[in-house]
């Protein structure tokens, strides 16, 4: 990426740092972003289309007696920068405020990669499209299959920050990863089963793995869902996946930890600091760098995002922050302040969140259920919280009923749904395995912001879970 | 560079969002020029974006775009792009009143929101909110020497508040969409919101059970796009996904049900003269009193069935492929008003507000939302107020003896327009 150097260098973003200073802004940013994305959409044995996006652009944030003004442009002349500039600063003077806008933070200085073998945007298009095309042939295992997608993503990204504090920091990183969905019919029943793997890697990871196994047993998943039935709706104990744990403590808990929403009052966490959750064998984590999440050493005001404790042993230690939120609750920024792109403006969000995993094997989470569902991750389509009471729900996978101790029948159609606080206060064992994951397809929304995060954990037992069914 | 066919779109957007709690917290204007290229080399097509401006960024799109279709495998039903561009006389998707607006009206707008959500009980703060205002200018070009485009507006007001009384808490949520800044009415929405946030301090789940279910329209509307918006999709039903193929022509729904996607229809979220191929808009009957009429279609899924595009092309992002979406899906309002279908309701419960709606299954058809706001109805009358309970049932079966009271009360979520409806009674997970 020194062509990407070049370019910032004859940018001469360094100048319109000067130029907002001397417009009257106390403070400005610069964020500089280059990113490539690949997505190759195979459906039904055929190339369904081979879309390869480039973007680029400069994002301005300034603050001007303590209100906050941002502006961004993807053309990169010299006048429309400066307009842009004009813009963040025209939007800054019509807040009044009467804030400071930002907490201290350490100003570093520093160029990041994440180690890879092979830029997956420069390998042949040849390569890429047959790798998918095959993955989706092997998805047909039966006639029972209607339909199967299989999409390849493939992204590069570098992001360089600078601020009028001297900060220049620099991240570049790559995520990869394939998405299969069969849908299947039995017996009139139709049902689909999605399901992703990724990895910040480069192009070797998609070479390392067995695609055409991994599409061969979604397709069999679908079928088996299709031949089973939904759950009686109720409450009941639950074990659950570790994607599944993941996902719902991402949006359950940890949104709610997210200092800007809790300073607003909208989260269920307000005013809860120090207060005990969760049992004591509960910890939750947020953390910029670990096996299997998504690779962020630096956040988007050039803060290093290390390890966040959120809730230990079952107290709320703290809260996650960016330089903003920071500062109204008088604390350091922990490294959180993400955008989605050039084009967004940092906000409060996680990293990589996940519980600590403890001392249970899943048998033993198991073993003592009498009835309870077993509730799986391979085909969970997503979920949704409600952020102020803490009200969540979940499309999990096709799971399994647990009927004496003993995993049973699969289900389909499965939702679960709660409240956080009750449900967290559920969790009495926490088993010893750790599963973390991200995802090149989606990632988390927030403020019309996406943003890749990493989920997981280990498998738990919660004691009061509602099932929806038919 | 050996193209057959090709097709350039063209994206210039400019996007204001102001964001707020108890006060404004910021503002932020977004300017982008985003540039599509889609090539066909014979049966081969492939497609490159950039929003990066310099010229040679064109040549270098078009190269990559050809690179990747000569390594392309043939799609044997590929014909061609559309060739002739047109337009529908669709009026009402431009406002230059939106599209001048200055921060200073905004900031006022946003300053009164706010106070209404304050002043209405002391107990209610803001909690979250946000303005997004954008005008986007499309145009459309192909080796076919022609080209075309068009300029709309829109906008997007958002906010939720929260009360707190003795440990006890509620939340309220409004939003709205439309094309002109003066259709959006702030105050009410804060109102609404707060008033929302009050009511609900008392809510409680109620035991599993089943019950009728009467949901609020906007919430309906959102179901109905996501349940109905794939399997009327002509690529789904080509390619095995939809559980309405080989279905026109038959009774799906019963016969008090009416679907139309219309295009041109004054104002609408998703109203424009022409779709994302250049190809012109239309309204186009999807269910008429219960009978599959049509599917939707872009120019592919149409030349692949022969017959002809319904204007529908829709690139979910730029950088994506045409692919045939609803414009405004619309279910046909009845005769009831709300109040009427309360009224008529001896027990069931009244869905104002749901999450996870949206990810009810449209291959299987089964529909599910985790109701965060609701009323138990007692005798014809909004009772105790609820919240946390799952509603389950099937949206097939419904739409063919379920949907027993349809409102006259049309309202939109997004491009998504439905009335308030009453429905049989569902499964209610709960306590």
């Amino acid at each position: 990426m020194e062509k990407q150097e070049e370019e910032r260098k004859t940018l001469q973003l360094e100048k319109i740092l000067d130029k907002a200073v001397g417009l009257g802004a106390s403070y400005a940013d610069i964020r500089y972003q280059d990113y490539d994305f690949e997505l190759i959409t195979v459906e039904n044995k055929a190339l369904k289309s081979y879309s390869s996006r480039r973007l680029s652009g400069v994002g301005i944030r300034v603050a001007i007696k303590g209100a906050i003004g941002f502006a961004s442009t993807s053309d990169l002349r010299r006048s429309s920068l400066e307009r842009t500039l004009g813009n963040a600063v025209k939007a800054a003077k019509s807040i009044k405020s009467e804030k400071k806008p930002f907490s201290a933070t350490k100003i570093n200085e520093t160029n990041v990669k994440l180690p890879i073998q092979t830029n997956p945007i420069d390998v042949s298009p040849e390569k890429k499209v047959s790798i998918t095309l095959e993955a989706n042939k092997a998805a047909w295992i039966s006639d029972e299959i209607k339909s199967a997608i299989t999409n390849l993503g493939l992204s590069s990204d570098a992001r360089l920050f600078i601020s009028s504090e001297g900060a220049n920091v620099r991240v570049e990183t790559s995520l990869v990863g394939l998405q299969h969905q069969s849908v299947a019919k039995v017996n009139g029943v139709m049902e689909r089963v999605p399901y992703s793997e990724s990895m910040c890697a480069g192009f070797e990871f998609i070479q390392s793995k067995d695609w055409n196994s991994f599409t061969a047993d979604i397709s069999d998943l679908a079928i088996e869902a299709a031949r089973s039935k939904t759950p009686p709706p109720g409450t009941y104990p639950v074990v659950v996946d570790p994607e599944i744990l993941g996902v719902v403590l991402h949006e359950a808990f940890g949104h709610a930890s997210e200092g800007d929403l809790v300073f607003t009052g909208e989260s269920v966490l307000h005013n809860k600091l120090g207060v005990q959750l969760a049992s004591e064998s509960v910890t939750i984590v947020d953390e910029g760098m670990i096996e299997g999440g998504y690779f962020y050493p630096f956040d988007d005001e050039g803060t290093k995002k290390e390890r966040t404790v959120i809730l230990e042993n079952g107290f709320l230690k703290r809260y996650i922050h960016d330089r903003h939120s920071a500062l109204q609750f008088l604390v350091d920024s922990t490294g959180n302040g993400r955008a989605q792109d050039f084009e967004s403006m940092p906000i409060v969000r996680q990293t990589n969140t996940y519980l600590q995993p403890r001392d249970h094997k899943l048998e033993e989470l198991i073993e003592d259920i009498d009835f309870g569902i077993y509730v799986r991750e391979k085909g969970w389509t997503g979920g949704q919280v409600e952020p102020g009471m803490g009200t969540f729900t979940f499309n999990v996978g096709p799971s399994k009923i647990i009927r004496n101790g003993e995993v049973a029948e699969t289900v389909r159609e499965v939702v679960i749904g709660g409240s956080i606080l009750e449900t967290l206060k559920t969790v009495d064992a926490v088993g010893k395995d750790l599963k973390i994951v991200t995802n090149v397809f989606g990632g988390c929304g927030k403020g019309g912001q996406r943003a890749s995060v990493g989920i997981g954990g280990p498998h738990v037992r919660v004691r009061k879970m509602t099932v929806g069914g038919r | 560079m050996g193209a057959t066919e090709a097709e350039a779109y063209v994206q210039k957007a400019r996007t204001i969002r102001g964001e707020f709690s108890e006060a404004i917290e910021n503002f932020r204007t977004v300017e982008s020029i985003e540039k599509n290229l889609r090539v066909a080399l014979g049966k081969k097509t492939a497609m490159y974006s950039t929003s990066i401006l310099d010229e040679g960024e064109i040549s270098k799109a078009a190269a990559k775009a050809v690179k990747i279709a000569k390594v392309a495998p043939e799609d044997p039903h590929w014909k061609h792009m559309n060739k002739k561009f047109g337009k529908a006389s669709a009026e009402g998707y431009y406002d230059s009143a939106l599209e001048n607006l200055d921060y200073q009206e905004v900031v006022e707008t946003l300053v009164s929101a706010i106070n209404r959500m304050k002043s209405y009980d002391a107990r209610v703060r803001p909690t979250r909110g946000f303005v997004t205002t954008y005008v986007s200018n499309v145009s459309i070009a192909n080796s076919y020497n022609d080209s075309t485009e068009r300029r709309e507006t829109g906008i997007g007001a958002w906010m939720r508040t929260k009360a707190e009384d003795n440990g006890m808490k509620g939340t309220g949520t409004e939003h709205q969409q439309a094309r002109f800044w003066k259709e959006i009415n702030f105050d009410d929405l804060a109102v609404k919101a707060a008033e929302k946030a009050v009511k609900f301090l008392k809510a409680k789940p109620i035991s599993s059970g089943k019950m009728s279910v009467i949901i609020r329209n906007q919430i309906f509307a959102n179901i109905l796009g996501v349940i109905l918006s794939g399997p009327i999709n002509a690529d789904w039903v080509q390619k095995g996904r939809s559980p309405l193929s080989n279905k026109l022509g038959n009774q799906i729904a019963s016969e008090n049900i009416n679907i139309v996607d219309d295009g041109i229809m004054h104002g609408g979220w998703r109203t424009k003269p022409f779709d994302d191929e250049g190809y012109p808009t239309q309204r186009t009957l999807v269910i008429e009193k219960g009978i599959l009429k049509n599917y939707l279609y872009n120019m592919y899924t149409a030349l692949k069935d022969n017959v002809k595009s319904t204007g529908n092309a829709q690139r979910p992002y730029y950088w994506m492929t045409p692919e045939p979406q609803p414009n405004n899906l619309i279910m046909k309002p009845g005769e009831a008003s709300p109040e009427d279908i309360i009224h008529d309701t001896k027990t069931g419960i009244y869905i104002e507000d749901t999450i996870g709606e949206w990810l009810s299954n449209p291959v299987s058809g089964n529909l599910n939302a985790t109701v965060t706001h609701g009323y138990l109805v007692k005798n014809g009358e909004l009772a105790e107020p609820i919240k946390g309970v799952i509603i389950s049932g099937n949206f097939y079966e419904l739409l063919q003896k379920g949907i027993e009271t349809i409102g006259n009360d049309l309202r939109n979520s997004m491009h998504n327009y439905a009335p308030t409806v009453k429905l049989a009674p569902l499964t209610i997970a709960g306590k």
